[in-house]
């Protein structure tokens, strides 16, 4: 009677390791393993200490030309100045607009590499720098490829294909929350200070000597 | 002149009656375009929930260097004052309060609003229109509604100006008494 219990215990633990053995190999491949969900993607896309006084979300369409205009003029040295000083936080929201055909494909493939890499910032760059290339071929997973180390893009293309649906969820999630604010344009930036109710600015290119002053007179004031 | 005095009698009722109508679409257009302008400042120092006054310049100053007209500082300027001569003008045109002076200010300051509304819209600038507040951004949309508000600014101003004229003017009916 013992015998047979062992051997229908034996059989039922043989029957379950098999089973957990088939569900492990129906996992995607280690590089798109970690499935992020959209908060956590918004962490990646951010620069900085979420302890800064201040906090910018900015509201852009990697195929706009103003916000190329406002990231390349005024995004990079508030980076530089702000950011890395530990005075600004930097959220970047996706917002793509239905009139550019390829910004929609240009914020999945930022996420993606959100996901897989550490070099969103440098990603950014070289989508903005060279916006007016892949924006009228298309081609943004070259524009990538040039400017991301050969490793990194593969992770990139990997997360990319595994998890197009999770991430096309993450910019509609972006999307949801500027309709919400009323963000009817990009680039349109929110600022945010603990205390505060945020406040848009008005949509369009911020400059950046103006935004200075802003945000040195915010920061005299706490 | 003697046959003259009954033509003059018999026609000022009806004179009467208009220029009292005149006067009351002139109070209503003066106290409208006065409250409009009132408004037209308080989404400036007022919005997202809360008032700006420490830091309307800069939110206001931002719409308006999307005119590429002004230096930044200038910008500044004009978003630091430009709120508070609405008010001014506002409150002198509700108060009925140095009229031609105010309607002659009110019909400038449209004008200058829609010179440069149109100047963005022929140059195809993506401005931040700031006319009221930051949100509203249709310049075609704020010209059509800047130039109702010049004519009300300019019929408030006509208006002011024919009243000051007609009072220093001798009356008619006392020749006609004499």
């Amino acid at each position: 009677m013992i015998r047979s219990w062992l051997k229908v215990a034996s059989f039922s633990f043989a029957v379950a390791l098999i089973a957990s053995q088939l569900a492990g190999q129906a996992k995607p491949a280690p590089a798109a393993k970690s499935i992020l969900t959209a908060a956590e993607l918004t962490l990646k896309k951010s620069i900085g200490s979420p302890q800064a006084p201040i906090t910018l979300e900015i509201f852009s369409d990697y195929q706009c030309p103003a916000c190329q205009d406002m990231y390349l003029h005024t995004t990079l040295p508030l980076i530089d100045n702000y950011v890395n000083t530990g005075k600004v936080y930097l959220v970047h929201r996706d917002f793509p607009l239905d009139m550019h055909p390829y910004s929609h494909q240009a914020a999945r493939w930022l996420n993606a590499v959100a996901a897989a890499t550490t070099l969103f910032e440098a990603a950014e760059i070289a989508l903005y720098s060279k916006q007016e290339q892949w924006g009228s071929t298309g081609n943004i997973e070259q524009t990538l490829a040039g400017a991301l180390p050969a490793a990194d893009m593969n992770k990139v293309r990997a997360i990319e294909l595994a998890q197009r649906t999770q991430l096309d969820a993450a910019v509609e999630s972006d999307v949801a929350l500027g309709k919400s604010r009323n963000v009817n344009g990009t680039p349109t930036v929110f600022v945010i200070q603990r205390g505060h109710p945020m406040v848009p600015l008005p949509s369009g290119p911020v400059p950046y000597p103006l935004l200075k002053q802003y945000l040195d007179s915010l920061l005299q004031q706490r | 002149m003697v046959e003259a005095a009954p033509a003059a009698l018999s026609s000022s009722a009806p004179s009467a009656s208009r220029r009292r109508y005149t006067t009351i679409a002139l109070l209503i257009a003066r106290i409208a375009l006065g409250a409009i302008f009132v408004y037209a400042a308080y989404t400036k120092l007022h919005y997202a929930g809360a008032w700006h006054l420490h830091d309307y310049d800069f939110i206001f100053a931002f719409g308006i260097t999307s005119y590429q007209m002004l230096s930044l500082q200038n910008a500044l300027w004009l978003a630091r004052v430009l709120p508070w001569l609405e008010v001014a003008l506002g409150v002198l045109l509700i108060g009925g309060i140095a009229l031609r002076w105010a309607g002659s200010a009110a019909t400038a300051l449209l004008l200058i609003f829609m010179t440069a509304l149109a100047r963005a819209w022929m140059l195809r600038l993506e401005i931040t229109c700031g006319c009221f507040g930051n949100q509203s951004e249709s310049p075609g949309r704020e010209l059509l509604l800047d130039g109702v508000l010049l004519l009300l600014a300019v019929s408030v101003t006509a208006g002011a100006f024919l009243a000051r004229c007609n009072s220093r003017m001798p009356n008619p009916t006392r020749h006609v008494t004499k």
